[in-house]
């Protein structure tokens, strides 16, 4: 069974072998020239992308400001930092974001070397899988329909690593003036108060308010939280024990911020009806 | 011969040229090499989705070169790389631009990589005789990943820091070894002051000489195995015995006419 | 096995097991590198034997098979035999007419001069790459201040250089608290920053007193005014005031630092890994291991993954 089907392989390889001498074409210039038209391109994109690299980042220099690609550098290392979220070149974003979706400890392992190990497995193990020599793309459904599935959850996956937020709690405490504007409690001293405990408490690591803060943990978003008019007494009583509110709620109790704390973060929640 | 008038100019201009490519081939048969490389067939109707591997060597190319230039400049020492980072970027003359293009080469690279993948899938040319081409080709994605990660370190910033700390530790949540690769990286418990000298001579010495070398084996194969046809070409090189009735008025068509194939768009 | 029609031989000694003694004694000697010095020894001891034996058959003739010594005469092709080599082990093919008959012993010396020549140069090599990195790390006490600077029941976020040789790379940061006193000696609670998932800082879930924050030496310290736990901005761990895990992906408790007091000054010493923690303040359970990489669970059906971890 087996010797047949190499022999018919072997076949078909030799017809391959006949054809390209009968009627094939002279690799250069013929073929060459595309190849060496592809080749300029992929070098003229090259320098374009890091003339654009350098030529948007405002200011000529010593900025980390960040241009239309991204930053020149960022700030030098510091290991004993407690406010960064690192992120990894785009190519990883899809490793990037599996982390993120494996967040139970259980399946720490499955995220991180599981499904990129058995991906590159697959990967070597493809021609012996697929051990047709069949090659019209009408007659390799399950091939084909595997590659498209491969292809659509990479680019879902490094899409949404490239669009998840990230908290930065240096930063954020200097957005609550402008998060106060917008939802128009610029007046209420309690709950600016309490959105500045908020951007240092740690909250906006899952949350996300007004554009700032992570998305971790299904965190619901909290722009708009005081719209529910959930109520002061309730608001406290779930910061205090987030899942007595709203069981198998993931949220840490915030108890340990004292009651006068939580009252303010309370009275900013309820007054943040939205971006207005 | 010897009765013959002076050659022309064009004759002497000949000469001139074959003398060294002559000398050359008696003594290394490289000529032949070549030619046979440049002048072996390919089918008639390759298109455009083929040019991607020789695009990902030209991105390579651009990568080892920039590398080299980068290495003249960079110090792979946590007092100092950040510093030297900064100089290539703003002080030295085009520093920005090479740094650039190996900032920007890197994910070039590993998109035409992909790319080249998939349309090596698409057109099912991993199958028979080309599955260690694949393996191959799979190695070669594998370490240009690892150069990703091995670079992304040397600026020594903020941002590759930590990924490089959670980059680690990744290697270091696989079972058994986990801890020892991790330890390995790092040349000791934490991030140190070996680990971007470490991380260096693996980025600019160990995985680049390996790509190297298997990059070479890749273009080997393919020379000798053949590029394949598209799959919905008409007239696919090997798409069974000559059945085609078109067979005798096509047979030359790749010599003839080899330019306007309508797959050449 | 038998000479029965290669009267033409050259010396010949068969293959032997040697080798593959002589290269689990290199193996061990390089496990040894590693471990311990004994097994260094050990796999010298193993090398060397195995390697003499080795080389004892090499040029004495192989005990496994019987190769006559006779030399061969050059050109010499009585024996019409030899048209294909003869798979037999250990015999070589005496092609009538061929000058050069295979000969196993230059072949098998070839070979194994060979492999001692990439052995000698590559095993220091390969040492000099991969053994600093598992020789004890030797973590050093360092001083981080006097405890008064420690305010009781509060935590303090303390940013050191572990290792001034090393300069800011060594930088590490430590949450530490003051347990007051603990059968009248004082306790400390201190807790690393390297999340226990895949190592992100972690930061404090509350406010910190920047304005009071003091300097000692290399080490600032930042008082924080009240925390509720400890969050990771990465992918969202997790912990309360003790370092448990209390939600998200971590694998484990935050590791934490083991201390010790000198002249009224507090150390940080060794960091050990910790699964969880009973009880708060100076009379909890810690829950003690070794330290561990972060994502790797220390205790559970999943820590059979990592049954072994390199020396710190």
């Amino acid at each position: 069974m087996a010797s047949e089907r190499l022999t018919e392989r072997r076949r078909v390889y030799q017809q391959y072998k006949a054809d390209v001498k009968e009627r094939g074409k002279p690799f250069f210039p013929y073929a060459m020239w595309h190849d060496t038209i592809m080749s300029l391109v992929v070098v003229v994109v090259i320098i374009g992308l890091a003339v654009v690299w350098k030529y948007t980042t405002p200011g000529n220099h010593h900025t980390t400001d960040p241009g239309w690609l991204g930053k020149l550098y960022d700030n030098p290392a510091d290991p004993g930092t407690i406010n960064f979220v690192p992120r990894p070149d785009w190519y990883y974003y899809f490793l990037f974001y599996l982390l993120r979706i494996f967040k139970w400890p259980e399946s720490v392992l499955l995220g991180t070397i599981g499904i990129p190990t058995i991906a590159l497995l697959l990967l070597i193990a493809l021609p012996f899988i697929d051990l047709r020599s069949e090659r019209r793309i009408s007659r390799r459904p399950v091939a084909i329909i595997a590659g498209i599935l491969v292809v659509i959850s990479m680019g879902v996956l490094t899409f949404k690593g490239a669009t998840a937020k990230e908290a930065l709690g240096s930063e954020l405490l200097g957005h609550v003036s402008a998060w106060a504007k917008k939802e128009g409690y610029t007046g209420n001293q309690a709950a600016v108060k309490g959105a500045k405990l908020f951007a240092v408490s740690g909250c906006l690591n899952c949350h996300v308010y007004n554009g700032d803060g992570g998305q971790n943990l299904g965190a619901p978003e909290l722009t708009a939280e005081g719209a529910k008019n959930k109520g002061i007494a309730f608001q406290i009583a779930h910061l205090k024990c987030p899942s007595c509110k709203n069981p198998g709620s993931p949220m840490p109790s915030f108890a340990g911020l004292g009651d006068d704390r939580l009252k303010l973060l309370a009275t900013f929640l309820e007054s943040s009806k939205g971006s207005k | 011969m010897a009765t013959r008038t002076k050659p022309t100019r064009g004759q002497q201009l000949q000469e001139a040229i074959n003398y060294p490519l002559d000398w050359v081939e008696e003594r290394s048969g490289l000529v032949g090499g070549i030619k046979y490389f440049l002048f072996r067939k390919v089918p008639g109707d390759v298109n455009w989705f083929q040019t991607l591997g020789s695009a990902t060597f030209t991105a390579f190319l651009v990568q080892a070169l920039t590398g080299v230039i980068l290495a003249m400049y960079y110090k792979p020492d946590p007092k100092d790389a950040y510093s030297s980072i900064q100089h290539i970027t703003n002080d030295i003359f085009a520093g920005w631009l090479v740094r650039g293009m190996h900032r920007w080469g890197a994910s070039v690279f590993i998109i035409l990589m992909f790319m080249h993948m998939g349309r090596v899938f698409l057109f099912g040319a991993y199958k028979f005789p080309r599955e260690l081409n694949w393996i191959i080709g799979v190695l070669l994605l594998a370490m240009g990943l690892g150069e990703g990660f091995t670079g992304y370190l040397l600026p020594w910033d903020q941002t590759s820091y930590w990924a490089t700390v959670v980059g680690i530790n990744i290697n270091g949540t696989a079972p058994f070894l986990g801890p020892f690769l991790a330890q390995f990286l790092q040349g000791g418990t934490y991030i140190n002051a070996d680990t971007l000298s470490r991380f260096y001579a693996i980025h600019m010495l160990m995985i680049p000489g390996a790509i190297a070398a298997l990059i070479g084996l890749h273009m080997y194969l393919v020379i000798r195995l053949g590029v394949t046809s598209p799959p919905w070409s008409k007239e696919a090189a090997g798409t069974g015995p000559l059945e085609q009735p078109s067979q005798n008025g096509t047979a030359r068509s790749g010599l003839t006419r080899p330019g306007t194939r309508k797959d050449g768009r | 096995m038998q000479p029965t029609h290669n009267d033409e031989h050259p010396h010949v000694p068969g293959p032997s097991i040697w080798p593959a003694g002589f290269a689990v004694g290199v193996v061990v000697l390089l496990v040894g590198l590693i471990v311990s010095w004994y097994v260094v020894g050990l796999g010298a001891l193993i090398a060397l034997a195995f390697g003499f034996l080795w080389v004892r058959d090499l040029t004495t003739g192989s005990s496994l098979t019987e190769a006559p010594a006779v030399a061969p005469e050059g050109g010499r092709s009585e024996s019409a035999t030899g048209a294909a080599i003869p798979a037999d082990r250990g015999e070589a093919a005496a092609v009538p007419g061929d000058r050069y008959p295979r000969s196993k012993f230059l072949e098998l010396s070839t070979l194994g001069l060979g492999g001692v020549i990439g052995g000698l140069v590559s095993a220091p090599a390969i040492g000099f790459m991969v053994a600093p990195a598992f020789l004890k790390q030797g973590v050093k006490d360092h001083d981080i201040g006097p405890i008064t600077d420690y305010p009781e029941g509060k935590f303090v976020v303390a940013t050191y250089m572990s290792d001034a040789n090393q300069g800011e790379v060594s930088r590490r940061t430590a949450f530490v608290r003051n347990n007051g006193q603990l059968n009248g000696q004082p306790s400390f609670t201190i807790i690393s920053n390297h999340c226990a998932h895949l190592g992100c800082p972690v930061q404090p879930n509350g406010p910190l007193d920047t304005p009071n924050g003091k300097q000692y030496h290399d080490v600032s310290l930042i008082p924080t005014i009240s925390i509720a736990g400890f969050g990771c901005p990465c992918h969202g761990g997790q912990y309360d005031t003790e370092g448990n895990r209390t939600s998200g992906p971590p694998v484990r408790a935050l590791d934490r630092y083991s201390f010790s007091i000198r002249n009224g000054n507090l150390f940080v010493g060794k960091p050990y890994s910790v699964s969880h923690v009973d009880g708060a303040g100076s009379g909890a359970k810690i829950h003690k291991w070794t330290l561990a990489f972060p994502g790797e669970h220390v205790n559970g059906i999943e820590s059979w993954l990592y049954p072994i971890q390199p020396p710190h």
